[in-house]
This record gives structure tokens, sequence and C-alpha cells, in this order.
């Protein structure tokens, strides 16, 4: 074959289905799981799930948190109990997207969205504040205007947190132990790792 | 030690604990024995400086021979004692004690401010069950409730181990807080109508093993892995308490005190420890400002510091370097104190310097009678106090000698012109007149000496310290601004003739005695040597050394208010406030040439300033600073200061460079070591030193090297492994210097240099026994003589500007006996018109049987109408003429 042995390799790849997606024309679909840019979730009420307790700040390897409690206003509370967060920031150019910080959270106040896109030509839009933070009152995260949202991406916020459990006990897998979100009711349990995975229930 | 290990003797024993043979002294509690050795058991209510009580059922423990479990901390080591902590039947008691009591505990630890800190999460992790069966509704009660203005109580929370309670009775002397209610309702109960209004509240929350007990300033400020912690020494008053220092986000949150056993053995008051609220109030001044036609103008600080260098220059060159004055400094760290006086007494050459403002005892005095240590209390033969209510201005020092009088039953005799604090621990109470304290003591060491006194309170107390040994000692202070100190001299210069006698200063500003033992006092010079006697070692060091002795605080402010001063500096000083005499302080700063104020805030005094030098304040600032005892220990530098503020030395340094005598000091160890060369008494105490050693230094050094400790570690305070102990004694592991090769070179070095000094340099001052004599004048039948001090949330800068303390202030009311009320002819309450030789003001009147007849008691604060206006700096004593307002 001579000078031609090279063109082999392109040749049988011509035939097969492509892999290539023209990104950001096209945006595959991703996983249920995902973690992306976070959200503070509010109860069906519209109180805040979030009570300042900075458990969050303290796992949080990359140090990106930064939160502050407070009394709760008894006449105007903001989240049920006795402190809530009076300050909230999460720093993006820090965040890892490790999810610890969901998993430390004793109310799931905050979760992840499937969103990575994002960038900012200004470190000061990096550090997300309490507001951008928080759903609005449909239960959806607030788009910023910096940010690319794919549709769908802002619906299932807090699949991870559902598909495991709590304190991490197979048997709980799929078993409805959280509470409702703003717009959106008590979340169903998403598939479990074996459904995902295709695979049978192995006991 | 603690109450618990009084009957303690020195005789060993040797026991086995979880199969490890121990020795322990006879007597002490198998708790603790367990733990020195290393074998951690459970606990919630036992607290090393309390009685034990056994209430919690936590530490119950296996003892061979001994029917049932025995609690650990009430059982006393024995010979042959054989003890398990980890067998199986244990281990069963441990789950279900930690079971039952998270039956009532709401675990809402993401909320309570003990969460990450808290002993019974970390008991339960450590000791506990992995989970529990109880599923039904847990108990509810209203969250939280206030139990005073700075303790709030979260019912819901409390195990009931008694500590609080325990503490409140046993060691502050304050039973305002008890169990009230059965069973699940059990809860901590304030009497109707009283609040747990206890000076000592806040140690109740740090040494409460759950969230119950809350601070309200520090509630929901941060959690514990938010703050980092720096060892300090509190400079809220003179007994020099040592803390940990809490920050977060460059903000102090918390103070927390250190158990240092020779000090404060772990207590604060709630002033040291809710005052570091006052560093970042909203008041203080951050830049530096000069007075530009009769307007305050924010400059630069190289523009301030040239205009003051002027002015300084200015006066020495036209009216000699007497004609500027130095007032305060008492309340910085030894560095500020010596740069200060190196650049008032070096430079200028200047002696009109005082550290106190007229409300203390003469510099001679405090500088030259033989002094105690805190720790002498619980050994002394008998304790005699003169002075002021220790509990409202030195209130730590009121705990120690309250442990010492009913722990260690030490007699005390009450000589205070008034009810103090102290009166009920009292093995004899006498009341002289005020003004005739001489009298008192004179009649004191004829009973020591065995004739009778003529009084049968100091006859009783006299019997009852006879055959004791030990020293006695004197706690001597004012115990009125209304009376010149002349009295107390003479009762002074009486107690000195008692065999083995030692003093303990009462005065009360932070670091009055650093300043005093640096020289920042008419005729003396650093390191406790007198002008005289230190000139010839001092010239060649510094620039100049005055030539004659100077003025002290109410000469400076006489020779101000005719004009005499042309430079006067306020360091940290508000004369208008503190001075007995409000009216001439007043004249004063108004009559000085130029006023230059080195302060943090404006007060009635600075705010006439012609040049306002901001300047940093505790947990700012790194340094030293001496307590009453005479104990040098280091400052910690937690937050950095906001605005261009500078430290009070660095300032000093800045003018001398720029009145040519450059100081070369560039850090504030530097400093340290330069006192530690030049200064007699503080000879050896180097930075260094300072730094290694546990419980600081006590000048003068060379007689105190053999106490050092040397720091083999950090704070205990969030431990890394096993749980957290900030509920627990909060100490540092130490060791004798032997056992560390270099720490023994710098004590070695230290040595050196003292014995250096000693041979080199002048002889401490001595006090000269030659006594004040002078009774007061007799009063009319008509007068009342005023008594005048000072109470712990004063008009002071700490108070008001501290959010949390600032509602604390108690209204001021002329106190008189019930007598002398019905004399006056008015109800309680009544406003009256009071006059002095000085003032009329009107003030109402109340009751107290605290006041004897003859009496009248006004506190002093340092603002409004009150006794500062009453009192007459020129005559001894104070009285007053109350008359109705028809």
């Amino acid at each position: 074959m001579g000078r031609f042995s090279g063109f082999l390799v392109t040749a049988r790849q011509m035939f097969k289905p492509r892999l290539t997606t023209e990104y950001p024309e096209q945006v595959r679909e991703y996983p249920a799981r995902r973690h992306g840019r976070h959200v503070l979730n509010r109860y069906e009420d519209g109180m805040e799930k979030c009570i300042g307790c900075e458990l969050c700040a303290g796992i949080c390897p990359a140090r990106c948190i930064y939160v502050r409690g407070a009394d709760n206003p008894p006449d105007d509370p903001v989240s049920p109990g006795e402190r809530y967060g009076f300050v909230y920031e999460i720093n993006y150019l820090r965040c890892i997207h490790c999810d610890l910080c969901v998993e430390a959270c004793p109310t799931e106040a905050i979760t992840e969205t499937k969103l990575f896109e994002f960038s900012w030509n200004n470190r000061n839009d990096s550090i997300y504040t309490k507001d951008q933070l928080l759903v609005d009152d449909d239960g959806h995260p607030r788009k910023q205007p910096w940010e690319a949202w794919a549709p769908g991406q802002d619906e299932n916020l807090s699949e991870w947190v559902r598909a495991t459990s709590p304190s991490g006990m197979a048997e709980y897998e799929g078993r409805v132990s959280w509470s409702g979100d703003l717009g959106h009711g008590v979340r169903d349990p998403g598939p479990t790792q074996a459904e995902l995975d295709g695979r049978e229930e192995i006991d | 030690m603690t109450t618990g290990q009084a009957q303690t003797d020195t005789e060993l024993v040797t026991l086995t604990i979880d199969g490890r043979e121990v020795q322990a002294r006879k007597g002490e509690l198998l708790i603790k024995v367990a733990q020195e050795n290393g074998v951690y058991i459970p606990r919630f209510c036992w607290h090393e400086r309390m009685e034990p009580v056994g209430m919690c059922r936590m530490c119950l423990v296996q003892v061979d021979g001994m029917r049932g479990f025995p609690p650990a901390c009430t059982t006393p080591v024995a010979e042959g004692m054989v003890a398990h902590t980890d067998t199986e039947p244990v281990k069963k008691i441990q789950d279900g004690v930690l079971e039952f009591l998270l039956i009532n505990h709401p675990l809402d630890c993401p909320v309570c401010d003990r969460g990450g800190e808290c002993p019974l999460q970390d008991q339960t992790l450590a000791f506990g069950p992995g989970e529990s069966r109880f599923t039904e509704e847990k108990r509810h009660f209203e969250k939280p409730i206030p139990l005073s203005g700075l303790v709030l109580l979260d019912r819901e929370r409390c195990i009931q181990c008694g500590r609080c309670t325990r503490f409140a009775e046993e060691i502050a002397g304050d039973p305002l807080i008890d169990f009230g209610e059965r069973s699940d309702r059990m809860q901590v109960v304030t009497f109707p109508d009283e609040p747990f209004s206890s000076y000592f509240s806040g140690n109740t929350v740090q040494i409460c093993p759950v969230g119950a007990l809350l601070s309200k300033p520090y509630r929901f400020k941060a959690r514990p892995w938010d703050l980092s912690t720096s060892e300090t020494t509190c400079t809220t008053c003179a007994v020099g308490c040592r803390g940990a220092l809490q920050s977060s986000s460059n903000r102090l949150l918390r103070l927390l005190g250190v158990d240092l056993d020779a000090v404060n053995q772990g207590w604060l008051c709630d002033k040291g420890r809710y005052g570091y609220e006052w560093v970042h109030a909203d008041e203080r001044v951050l830049e530096p400002s000069v007075r530009v036609r009769n307007a305050m103008v924010d400059v630069s600080w190289p523009e301030a510091l040239e205009a003051v260098a002027n002015e300084l220059q200015r006066a020495i060159e036209l009216h000699g370097p007497s004609s500027v004055a130095v007032l305060g400094g008492a309340r910085g760290s030894n560095e500020d104190a010596y740069a200060w006086v190196r650049l008032a007494k070096g430079v200028i050459g200047t002696d009109n310097v005082d550290a106190q403002l007229g409300d203390g005892l003469p510099a001679d005095a405090v500088l030259g009678l033989p002094r105690a240590e805190i720790d002498d209390l619980d050994q002394a033969a008998a304790i005699v106090l003169l002075g002021p209510d220790l509990k409202e201005e030195l209130p730590v020092l009121y705990l120690r000698v309250k442990q010492a009088a009913v722990s260690k039953k030490v007699p005390l005799l009450d000589l205070a012109p008034v009810d103090v604090g102290l009166t009920p621990y009292a093995t004899a109470v006498s009341r002289t007149v005020p003004g005739e304290e001489g009298v008192a003591a004179e009649r004191l060491v004829a009973a020591i000496g065995g004739r009778a006194s003529g009084d049968a309170g100091i006859d009783a107390f006299a019997a009852a310290a006879t055959g004791r040994s030990g020293p006695v000692v004197v706690v001597l202070g004012r115990g009125s601004v209304a009376q010149s100190a002349a009295p107390t001299m003479r009762a002074a210069a009486a107690f000195a003739a008692l065999p083995n006698v030692r003093f303990l200063s009462a005065l009360r500003r932070g670091n009055v005695h650093g300043a005093l033992d640096l020289g920042l006092a008419p005729g003396f010079l650093p390191g406790r040597v007198t002008l005289d006697a230190g000139r010839g070692w001092f010239a060649p060091i510094w620039q100049t050394v005055p030539k004659e002795r100077g003025l002290d605080a109410e000469g400076i402010l006489r020779a101000a208010a005719d004009g005499k001063v042309r430079v006067l500096v306020l360091l940290g000083a508000d004369p208008v406030a503190d001075f007995p005499d409000t009216d001439l302080a007043r004249r004063a700063i108004d009559g000085a040439g130029y006023v230059v104020a080195v302060d943090a805030f404006l007060s009635e005094s600075t705010r006439r300033a012609d040049a306002f030098l901001p300047c940093t304040v505790w947990g700012e600032k790194a340094g030293t600073t001496t307590n009453l005892e005479g104990r040098v220990q280091r400052l910690g530098r937690k937050v950095s200061p906001e605005g261009t503020t500078m430290d009070d030395w660095r300032i000093a340094g800045e003018l001398a460079v720029r009145l040519g005598n450059d100081f070369d000091l560039e850090f504030v160890d530097e400093v340290t070591d330069e006192i530690a060369t030049v200064a007699p008494a503080h000879a050896g105490a180097r930075s260094q030193l300072l730094r290694r050693s546990r419980d600081g230094v006590v000048l003068p050094v060379r007689e105190h090297l053999h106490e050092i400790m040397v720091r083999t570690g950090d704070l205990n305070i969030m431990a890394e492994d096993g749980p957290a102990v900030s509920w627990d004694p909060i100490r540092v592991d130490a060791a004798e210097p032997s056992e560390e090769g270099d720490a023994a070179h710098e004590v070695d070095e230290a040595r050196g240099e003292a014995e250096r000094l000693e041979r080199e340099a002048p002889a401490h001052h001595e006090w000269d026994r030659a006594a004040n004599v002078g009774d007061a004048p007799g009063r009319d039948a008509y007068a009342l003589r005023l008594v005048s001090g000072r109470e712990l949330y004063d008009g002071g800068r700490i108070t008001t500007c501290s959010p949390s303390l600032a509602p604390l202030r108690k209204d001021s009311a002329l106190m008189v006996h019930p007598q002398d009320l019905a004399r006056i002819g008015v109800e309680e309450g009544t406003q009256v018109r009071v006059t002095s030789s000085r003032a009329t003001v009107t003030l109402p009147v109340r009751t107290h049987p605290s006041v004897p007849a003859g009496t009248a008691r006004l506190p002093f604060t340092a603002d409004g109408r009150g006794a500062s206006e009453l009192i007459d700096t020129t005559t001894m004593v104070t009285d007053l003429r109350v008359e109705t307002i028809s």
C-alpha cells in the first residue's frame, strides 16, 4: 500500500457514526446527577431552607463558601427555626463542584443544577451572592446574564441528593425522606444506580 | 487547685487503671488521675475547679471490690485500687446514659452555637450508641429565654448537669440561678424579677457542656471552625486574666478564660469577656487629625507627627522641658509605656509624667512596698482588705480572695469604708470613719501584737490569725476617690510594721502597674528605680534624664489650669471623666497650650485636643502587660487594625526621630528586649523568654526565675484528636526548663542579665515608712462623708462602646443609711440638693444597708453629674450636706 497506508484509518472512521458534537450549537443531554452551579432551595411555602449553619462552608475543600447566620426576625422569619443564612456567597473561581456541601447540608438547602456554562470578565461576578443563588418564586434558578442555560437544565435541581440516601445507607435508596420544594412539591426519587447502569438490582 | 482537693495530702498511692499501674496523691479523684495518665473518662457535670457532685452518671466505672459502678468523679483513689473504664458493663452504662440524655435533647446542632465544639456531640461520638430507639415527640420549650442581659437559656438542650448553678453558688457567690420543676420539666430558673445579673455569668456559658447557656453577644456570630485563636491577657482591669481571644473575618468574636493557676484559674468577669466589642465600635477614631483654625482636619501621619514634634520643640526651646507634661499610659502595653517614658524623660527631659489620674496611690508606695502574689492569698496567715470593692473594680481578684477566705479558711478582715462584695465572707468587719483608716490599721497592729485594740472585730480577727503561718497579705487600694490617698498611706505605714506583711496593690487600670514600673510616674525611671538613684545609670543610655522630680497628675492639671503647661499629652487618658475633680480637669485642658491626644476615641478631654493621633488597642497589638502582682504576660494580636492607627510606642518613636533622637526600635519585640536590658526590675525578661514561659514572668525577674514553666504545647482549646475542651479548663502544657534544652539556656541568660544589672544598675526603690501623718478633719454632725468608688459597668469606654455591656449600667443615686435618710426627712428616691465645698448638685437619694451612718456613697461614674463634681481634691476628705429641695 505504501504511501496510502496512513489513510486506511481515516477511511475506516469515515463511515462510522460521528461522536463529535458542534458545541455550543448542539448541547448534549447531561447525566441526571451532574454537578453544576448551586441553587439555594426554598420550602413549598416560600421559606428558605438554609439555616446558616455553615456546615457547607466547613466541609468545602476549596474554601469557596462564605456563610454567616443571624437570628430570624420573629415577625417575618426567613427560614423555619431560630437561625437563617444571613450571608451566603460562593466563589465560582474556586468551586470544584465536588458536592460535599450538598452532602453536608442538613436541610437540603443547597443543591446543584447541571449548569456549568458561565464565564465572567470581572472577578466580582464570580462570587455569587445569596440573591443570585436563591431560587425564584417559581422554584427556578435565577438566570444570570453571563449564564447559558440549555432547555431543561433548570428543572431537575437535586437529583443527586434524591438518588442517594440519608446517612448513605443502601436500604434507603429510593425512599422519600426529603422536604418539598417551592413550585415543585415533593420530588420523586431519581432512578437508582442500578437502573442508571441498566443492570439488575443486586441484593 | 480545686476546693475538692483541699484535703489531699502528699502521700502517694499506687493503683491500676485499665491494667496500667499508676501513682497518684492519696485522695485525688479517680477521674482526674485517669485523665493525667491518658485515660479519658467521659463526664458532663464534673469540673476540675468545682466540688464533684456525681449528677450526670456519665463517669461510672468499675472498681474491683466495690459494689456497683461508682462515679469516677466522686471516688478518691486509694492504695491498691483496681479500676476499669472500658469493660463491657461500663460501655453499656455509657451507651445507656447517652441514649437517655439524648431522649430529651433536641439535636438542633446545626443551629446551636455549641455545635462543633460540643461535649455532648463529642462524647456521644466517642462513647455513645450509634442510634436512638426513641421515636416519640421530644419535649418542647420556648427557645431561647434570657437569663440576663448577656446569657440566654435554651431549656430544650439542657442536660441538668448543674455546672452553671454550682458555679454561681460555689465560685461566683451569686446564687441567682437554680433548678426548678422535676423530671423532664426540670430547668434552670432565676428568681422572679431578678435576672442572673452576676458579674461572672459568662463563665457558665463557657463551662456548659451543651448549648443550653448561650452568650448573647456571640449568638450566631460564627461557628467554632470559623474561629482562629490567639492567647492573650485581658487588660480590662489590672488582674491580668489569661484568655483565648478568637476572631473570624478580622472581627473579635469571643474571649474564653484560660486556666492560669496563679491568676484567674479559668474564670473571667463579664466585662473582660464581652468587652472586646469596643474594639470595633463605630466611634473609633481611625485617622490622625490636627486643629486648623478651630476645626479638626484629617491629615496624613507625617503631617500630624510633624505638627506635634514642632510644638514639642518650640515648647522645649521657649519654656524648658518641664513645660511638657504627659498624662496617662495605664491603658497601653509595657512597650507603649517604656517608649513614652523614654520620649518624655529621655528625649524631652520632663518629669511631669503620671499614669494615674489622681485616683490611685502614690507610685512611691506601689513600687516600694513589699509585694504579694495573688497565690499568696491561699497560703496567707491572714488577709486584710483596705481598698475599693474588688467585686466592682477587680472582679477576678475578688474570686481569689473569696476562695482563700471560704475554701482555704484564711481569716479576712474587711476595713473598707462601706460594705463591699467580700464583706459577707469576712471573718471580721471594722468600719472606721472614712479618712481615719490609719487608726484602724494601728489598732490591727496592736491587736496582732497581743494588745487589746478597743475594736471587737479587729480583736476577733487577730485571734483568728494568731498561730497561722504564712504572710499577712494586705490588699491595698483607694477605698474611696472622694478622699486623698493620705489616709490610706498612713494605714500602709502602720501595716508595714506587721511581721511578714506583703501588699497586693488594688489599683484598677489595665496596665497601671506596668506603666508605674516603667517610670510613667514623677520621680521614677524604668525598672522601679527612683529618678535620683537611676540618673547615673540612664544618663549614658538615654539622651537626657530630667534634672528634678516633676509633678503628679494633680500637679500637672493645676499647672495646666494656670497656663504653665505648653504641651499636654493625653496618653489614652480622659482626665475630665477620670480625675476626681472634674472642674479642675476641664480648666486644665482649656488652659494647656497645646493638647495632644493619643487615643482611640473622642472623649470630653480629647475632643478639645489640638492634635489627635489614633492608636491601636488591645486585640490589635502585640506586646506585654504587667498585672497587679508584677506578672509580665504577653498580649495577643488577633485582628489587624482598621484605618491607619499606630501602636503608641511607635508614635513615641516617630516623635523622637523628629526631635533628633532615633530609638532604633523597629519591632515590638525589640522594645521588650530593650526594657529587659535597661530596666533593673525587668532585667532578663526578654521577648523570647516571655514567649516560652507559660505563666509569664513575675518582677523582679531575678527572684522569680525558678518559677518559670516552659510551654511544650499550644492551647488545648480545640484538640485535633479527642473532645473539644473549651468547656473544661483550657491550659497549655509546660515543663520545667531543665527538660527543654534551649529554654534552660534562655533562663540562664535571663539570670545572667539580671545579675549583671543587679551589680551595675541602681537598686530597686523601697518605700520609706516615714508615715504620712495627719488625721482627717472632724466632720460636723450634719455632714455626711462621701465615699466614692467605681462600679464594674461604669461610664468608661469599654462599657459604653460595647453594645452588650452598655445597657447593664445602673442609674446612680446617693446611698445613705436609713437613719440618715430619716434625718434628712425625705422619701426613698427623692431628689435632694447635695452640697460639698466644691459644688452643689441635685441627685436622687436612696437607702442602702451597706452604708454606715454618717457616710454617703455615690458611684464614681465616668460621665454625668456625680461624685467627680463634688469631690474637692484640695482637702483630704469630702463632706456633703444633703438638703431637701423645698
